[in-house]
């Protein structure tokens, strides 16, 4: 348990650093931050020594209501460390750079997450639709989200061309 | 003579393509028949199981799991009782812990069986496909006669296992594990031993460590790439610590690494299985839960190795009787990155090839 | 199919029965139809798997002459719609039918098929493959049994190769 009070003790230095809040759930580390300083959090997350948090295990939108968050699941292949990094941000202008730099494999992870919160992601390469069509309207896992009734949804779209 | 230079051409392979599996579309860009890009578009099967999940109860949308990756359904469900287990400290008796290790594996053996069957199948050898589903039967066989279905076997719940196998399972299960090393055998003579398929998987598609970790890749297909990580292992969950196994890994980084790890898998899971025959324990299957399940607010995630890698299940509680978000970690969708990156350079029959070794669910990757 | 016709088809099987054999080049063909239908192979999603165990050696569907599962809809004469179809894929599925050559028939294989199944009230379904394509034949379950899709199948066949009395059964006479 010596890695876990190291991870804390780092944890709790970058906290302080950017402005965010350490919570513990679980057993988890738990950081928040607000949305600008995702980068910075999630670089030194990635390169803390000893216990590098340096594989993306997931990444998430949340619907709070009030707010959005980007959740970032974080661990190591070579040790037992985990950290949950949480993105706060507005509900009207739902921003944050994205970690395609970073981890090459958060690409389809952002673009479900701008497919299912609308939530933009600056500097991904390629920010488009992923399981819906694109001429989809609205985000359907935002709470505020009514589902169309049974017929229209029984209307059959138009293909587009090429498909 | 030699064509340097052709007009590129774009094809347009799926969704209803019969090596895509299931509804997977990818738009590959040839120079000649050599791939210069390929673009996957996926979202064909796209059922809004997250939002589905905000309307359900907990003990509810236990069926759903079954639908995300229905090749091995018992995975995961454990991974989604064990989430809401742990939300609400609910202890679970030993003897469902073993039961739900021998569901588990044999769940990881039917799986790992389709693979091999439809890399098989991609490649044209209908012979290695009939072997593979022959034997696949006999694990279908068993959920049936526990739990009803073959397929969608539904059967976990929270706080233990639904139904105490009969008592025609025991002697099923034992003469499946002594038929398993000659069916092994039958694979590799009729599969891995082959030419063609040894001609057309080594080399091809080389995924290398560095890459596999940075798309955040996990599973089979991580393993095949020379790392040894193995959440059963890492992170022991339920009571993996109890058994002795090991974590089978190789350094080819190809194609044929992918799937023959599959191979090494299965041996390993019968491993399992023997051990947790031998020490299950009598006694309830069930632990006391409340009849209306409310975790106390919260969230937590929970992860565990499904046969295409590591399923992930993040619920976030807010004390009523419906989670307020469940979300999902699908291990093939995120394998799947790898897919336009890998396959450059190869000729369009290499695509098929390395597309089938990811062994894709596209029920798991749509959700 | 007037009365007269349904009428003469009612003696040719009381016809049969003395060991007689007479027929028209119609009922000749539905009968080679009804025996070998061409599947496209349309798998969608959990039932695609059942729809493969089907034609795997335990329950084995070239018994019945149903084994040529066909990659090409130009080359297909059933559509057997195995699994969950979402808005995304509805227009799709509506190509696929549209290519396949006449006579063509289509089967619903599982509850999504048939009307939605668990995930009717998600926003990215539709209640039904039949809001997209005529069906002929509905197949329960979630995902249905082998045997029942060769029951289906068995259905379809006497559907094929008795149109006269399809017709009956469905004006209730």
């Amino acid at each position: 348990m010596a890695n876990n009070e190291l991870l804390k003790q780092l944890v709790k230095e970058l906290a302080t650093r950017v402005n965010g809040e350490v919570e513990e759930s679980f057993g988890v580390l738990v950081i928040k931050v607000k949305a600008p300083y995702i980068i910075e959090t999630l670089t030194a997350a990635r390169e803390f020594a000893e216990v590098p948090c340096d594989f993306l295990h997931d990444l998430c939108g949340l619907d709070l209501v009030e707010h959005f968050e980007v959740v970032y699941q974080l661990s190591s292949l070579r040790g037992t460390q985990k950290l949950r990094v949480k993105a706060i941000l507005d509900r009207e202008n739902p921003v944050v750079a994205s970690v395609t730099r970073l981890w090459q494999g958060a690409n389809f992870l952002e673009r479900e997450a701008y497919d299912m919160f609308g939530i933009i992601f600056n500097g991904h390469p390629n920010l488009k639709r992923i399981y819906m069509w694109d001429d989809f309207e609205g985000y359907p896992l935002r709470k505020d989200y009514v589902t169309e009734p049974i017929e229209v949804r029984n209307i059959m779209r138009t293909r587009i061309e090429g498909e | 003579m030699i064509i340097d230079d052709t007009e590129e051409l774009i094809l347009n392979m799926g969704p209803q393509h019969p090596s895509m599996h299931g509804l997977f579309r990818m738009v590959v860009h040839l120079q000649g028949e050599t791939v210069t890009k390929i673009i996957p578009k996926i979202g064909y099967l796209h059922r809004g199981m997250e939002k589905l999940a905000e309307s359900r109860t907990y003990s509810q949308f236990i069926p759903y799991t079954d639908r995300l990756d229905y090749l091995a359904s018992p995975h995961n469900n454990w991974a989604y009782v064990q989430t809401v287990e742990k939300l609400m400290g609910v202890e679970i008796p030993e003897r469902a812990e073993y039961l739900r290790v021998i569901f588990g594996e044999l769940a990881r053996i039917a799986s790992h069986q389709v693979c091999i069957a439809s890399t098989a199948l991609d490649m044209a050898g209908w012979s290695a496909w009939s072997y593979a589903f022959r034997d696949r039967e006999r694990i279908c066989d068993m959920f049936e006669m526990t739990a009803g279905s073959r397929l969608t076997v539904n059967i976990m719940r929270i706080g233990g296992i639904s139904a105490e196998p009969p008592a025609e399972f025991w002697p099923a299960l034992k003469s499946f594990l002594d038929d398993t090393p000659e069916m092994l055998e039958e694979y590799y003579g009729i599969f891995f031993g082959n030419e063609i398929v040894q001609g057309r998987l080594k080399n091809v598609g080389i995924l290398s460590k560095e890459l596999a970790e940075n798309l955040s890749i996990t599973g089979p297909v991580l393993r095949a790439s020379g790392v040894n990580y193995d959440v059963r292992k890492a992170e022991p969950y339920s009571i993996y610590d109890r058994f002795d196994f090991d974590v089978p890994v190789r350094t080819g980084c190809d194609s044929y690494d992918r799937t023959i790890i599959r191979m090494d898998e299965i041996a390993e899971s019968i491993k399992i299985i023997k051990q947790a025959v031998r020490d299950i324990p009598a006694g309830p299957i069930m632990a006391k839960v409340p009849r209306v399940i409310k975790p106390p607010a919260g969230e937590v995630y929970h992860r565990v190795e499904n046969p295409k890698g590591e399923l992930g299940f993040y619920i976030v509680s807010d004390g009523t009787t419906k989670p307020a978000r469940v979300r999902i970690r699908p291990a093939t969708f995120i394998n799947l990155q790898m897919l336009p990156i890998v396959a450059l350079g190869w000729k369009i029959q290499d695509v098929v090839a390395i597309f089938a070794t990811l062994d894709a669910v596209l029920g798991e990757v749509d959700k | 199919m007037d009365v007269s016709l349904e009428k003469r088809m009612r003696d040719d099987e009381a016809l049969m029965e003395k060991n007689f054999v007479v027929g028209n080049l119609d009922s000749l063909l539905n009968w080679a139809r009804g025996h070998s239908f061409w599947p496209v192979t349309l798998g969608l999603a959990c039932c695609a798997i059942e729809m493969m165990a089907t034609g795997g050696p335990r329950y084995d569907i070239s018994r019945f002459g149903w084994e040529v599962f066909r990659a090409s809809p130009r080359q297909a004469d059933v559509m057997i719609v195995a699994g969950t179809c979402t808005r995304k894929m509805a227009p799709l599925l509506r190509r696929i039918y549209d290519q396949m050559p006449e006579p063509k028939w289509v089967i619903a294989m599982g509850s999504c098929a048939n009307a939605g199944g668990p995930f009717v009230d998600s926003y990215a379904m539709m209640a039904g493959v039949d809001k997209v394509v005529p069906v002929d034949v509905y197949i329960p379950g979630c995902p249905p049994r082998p045997e029942s899709l060769l029951y289906g199948l068995l259905q379809l066949q006497y559907k094929v190769s008795n149109p006269a009395k399809v017709r009956l059964m469905r004006h209730g006479k």
